[in-house]
């Protein structure tokens, strides 16, 4: 126990020692200073299915468009510079502009109270609504107020999440990325889509499947994410925000996508009275941590569940698929032996986005549960398959020819006297396979599974508390690892003594 | 009981034996010695189907083994080759004893999972056969906790636990020092004594002479010589015989 406590002291340390070297210090000279030096501004979005904010162009992927990149480019231009894109993922733009990664973000981040605590806000660039996609068919739901007892998806991190969240009743799937839900809707998996209207607008309308349904909802403003110390930056990036609203190029870019309405007229309002938006710290309201425990440990119940029910998938399909290779002649050793490599030899990642993803295109569909639990589990197959075979052969070939001369047949003997004496070696190399799996399925959270990590991602990425939470996670697998780790050596040991 | 007639085996370019005869009667105790390498061991494992042959014939108790290819039996040749097994008790140099099973468990377990005996009933015969031999008291002991006289007697009383018509012996004290070797003679001494066909490979030349009804002596894949002990060792009539005689019995 002590010995225990030691190392787990020593894991706390050592992260956060490295997350201190980590994080450079405060530039010193103004960020403006440095664009102008430098000769181009960089800006922080995530492209990745980012359309219509910013993405591939389609015609050439090389080149990025949307409405955020036309905006970029204006205020480069009236800054006297050219506008680079330097892409990240969505959930830690914030993050990473704290690091220094880039000068600012722009990337349909909605002003909130939360994210005032860590960034300055810009003027607002874009007033947003909410809307509610449901399939062509749907006629139950026609406003946000029929969505009890119904799942609905929506982005990890928005403005929607929390609307829904805030509801009763209504069962939450948080995506990472802005496809996928719509995916998930016209497949039928969710009942409903609540999303920012822009991305509505791109994804939603074009697709025959599926409709809005009622009006918008909500309303909030995009703006520009722009570290604490950067006043001077704000300043500026505020007088250009307003001579693109007052010249009328800000209305043409938003005419070009197809997402100026009148509710935009409004933004006036934040120009006239440049104060009104301007960054305060806010009375941290922070929440104690202990109230994340619920939603944490809940996560970790499902992680458990899903290990072990995979980990038994693995140790039967594995122990038939052994049995195929030594047993069962050429052409069943020849399918399980390519089974085993190419599960073995491609990202377990790829096999999840197969099975969950890309089975509906030839018409499986399968739930997330059971997507999960079967690629972990077939995947950890190809490892048992060939740890038993390994134990197998690792038992002298006199046993079987014993069992044979007293009369046993094949069968009888590799159950009775082969398979006990290969599983007793096997054993630890199992246990050390499970003690991966179980940090493996933290992979699962890309197919919607709510898991351990998922979870742990969604109130980081709402709560931007990715250092405290993500210590409290990673205790949590250590905590449920760490008690395997001492029964797999204990395993090593005793199998050490019986072989004497 | 047993018999083996023209048996050919080889190994690429490389001839193991050619043309064994060799006869066992029923209550008959026959030694094969012979320098190693010779295919004694070979044929022995032919007659219970744990080794191929090319060519020839054996049957044992009036079931005909062929030249098949063993690897794939067809179902009616795996089935013969089990009913041989089921009359020939087999006792390996390594013992084989499954390690994790007691010594009663390694002795009722193909009583019970083959023949389908009781468990009351092969556990009884098990301790019957232990008390025989002096090792009632290891009953629940593991073979790890044995020695290597000890696992070999308890070897033997797995096999005679089936009820055989005949015993197969594959060099039982090779991997013995000469004082466990004893008492595992004494074990096959009693056996024999006791009128169960027997067919052992040895290199106990004291012990083949004082049990064998019949010797066989072996070189370079076939059989040299063949005949009663005293002829054998006091007598023998191939030149090649005498030779090996010469330098095991230095």
């Amino acid at each position: 126990m002590r010995r225990f406590l030691g190392i787990l002291f020593l894991l706390i340390i050592g992260t956060g020692i490295i997350i201190y070297a980590a994080v450079p210090s405060k530039p010193k000279e103004g960020t403006l200073d440095k664009i102008k030096k430098r000769g181009h501004l960089l800006w922080g979005a995530d492209a990745e299915g980012g359309a219509p904010y910013a993405f591939p162009d389609p015609k050439d992927p090389s080149e990025l468009v949307g409405f955020e990149v036309d905006l970029a480019q204006s205020i480069a231009r009236e800054l006297g510079v050219k506008a680079v894109e330097s892409q990240n993922a969505w959930d830690s733009l914030i993050p990473a502009l704290e690091r220094g990664d880039f000068d600012f973000a722009m990337n349909g981040i909605e002003i909130t109270e939360k994210r005032k605590e860590r960034v300055l806000f810009s003027q607002p660039y874009y007033i947003y609504t909410e809307q509610l996609v449901v399939r062509k068919d749907e006629n139950s739901i026609k406003s946000v107020n029929d969505l009890k007892g119904r799942t609905v998806g929506t982005l990890s991190g928005t403005v929607a999440q929390d609307i829904l969240m805030g509801m009763r009743g209504v069962n939450v799937k948080i995506y990472s990325g802005q496809v996928e839900p719509y995916q998930d809707l016209a497949l039928g998996r969710l009942d409903a889509v609540l999303l920012d209207l822009p991305i509505a607008a791109y994804y939603a309308r074009p697709n025959p499947k599926l409709k809005f349904a009622g009006p918008p909802v909500g309303e909030g403003l995009y703006a520009i994410a722009i570290r604490k110390n950067d006043v001077q930056l704000k300043k500026k990036l505020d007088e250009v925000l307003a001579k693109l609203y007052r010249t009328g190029e800000l209305k043409r870019i938003y005419e070009k996508w197809g997402l100026w309405n009148n509710k935009q007229e409004k933004l006036a309002a934040y120009f006239r009275n440049p104060d009104k938006n301007a960054a305060t710290l806010e009375e941290s309201q922070r929440a104690p941590v202990k109230s994340f425990f619920p939603m944490l440990l809940k996560g970790a119940g499902v992680t458990v569940l899903i290990s072990v029910s995979s980990m038994s998938l693995a140790i039967g399909l594995g122990l038939i698929l052994t049995l195929m290779r030594l047993y069962a002649g050429a052409p069943f050793n020849w399918l399980a032996a390519s089974y085993i490599e190419v599960y073995r030899g491609t990202p377990l990642l790829i096999q999840l986005y197969i099975l969950y993803y890309g089975l509906p295109n030839i018409g499986i569909s399968l739930n997330p549960v059971l997507a999960a639990f079967l690629g972990l589990g077939m995947n950890y197959a190809a490892y048992e398959a060939e740890l038993y075979r390994a134990g197998i052969n690792a038992v002298p070939h006199g046993q079987m020819e014993a069992a044979l001369s007293l009369g046993m047949t094949k069968g009888l003997a590799l159950r009775r006297i082969i398979l006990p004496q290969a599983v007793k070696i096997a054993l630890p190399g199992i246990t050390n396979d499970f003690i991966a799996l179980f940090k493996d399925s933290s992979l699962v959270s890309v197919i919607a599974m709510v898991e351990l990590t998922k979870t742990y991602s969604m109130l980081a990425a709402s709560t931007l508390r990715f250092f405290q939470l993500g210590i409290i996670t990673a205790l949590l697998y250590f905590g449920m690892s760490y008690p395997l780790s001492l029964l797999a050596r204990r395993l090593e040991k005793k199998l050490k003594k019986d072989r004497r | 009981m047993i018999s083996v007639r023209d048996l050919y085996k080889s190994f690429g370019t490389n001839t193991l034996f050619a043309g064994v005869s060799l006869q066992v009667e029923k209550g008959e105790a026959v030694v094969l010695i012979g320098p190693s390498g010779s295919g004694k061991s070979t044929v022995l494992r032919c007659i219970n189907g744990l080794e191929m042959f090319d060519r020839g014939e054996i049957t044992v108790a009036g079931i005909e083994l062929h030249s098949i290819n063993r690897k794939r039996p067809s179902k009616e040749d795996a089935e013969n080759i089990r009913r041989v097994r089921l009359k020939l008790g087999m006792v390996f140099q390594q013992f084989n004893l499954f390690p994790h099973m007691t010594v009663l468990q390694n002795i009722t377990e193909a009583p019970v999972r083959v023949l389908g005996m009781s468990r009351r009933e092969a556990e009884e015969i098990a301790r019957g056969i232990l008390r025989q031999i002096n090792l009632e008291s290891k009953v629940n002991s593991y073979p790890a906790q044995l020695s290597g006289g000890e696992q070999q007697r308890v070897a033997i009383a797995r096999a005679l636990a089936m009820r055989p018509e005949a015993m197969l012996f594959d060099e039982p004290t090779s991997s013995l020092d000469p004082e466990m070797a004893g008492e595992v003679l004494s074990v096959i001494r009693k056996l024999v004594e006791d009128g169960m066909t027997t067919l052992i490979v040895t290199h106990e030349m004291g012990f083949a002479r004082e049990v064998a009804d019949r010797v066989v002596v072996f070189d370079k894949g076939t059989i040299i010589e063949t005949g009663p002990p005293e002829d054998i060792f006091t007598n023998p009539k191939v030149p090649r015989t005498r030779e090996f005689l010469n330098r095991v019995l230095k």
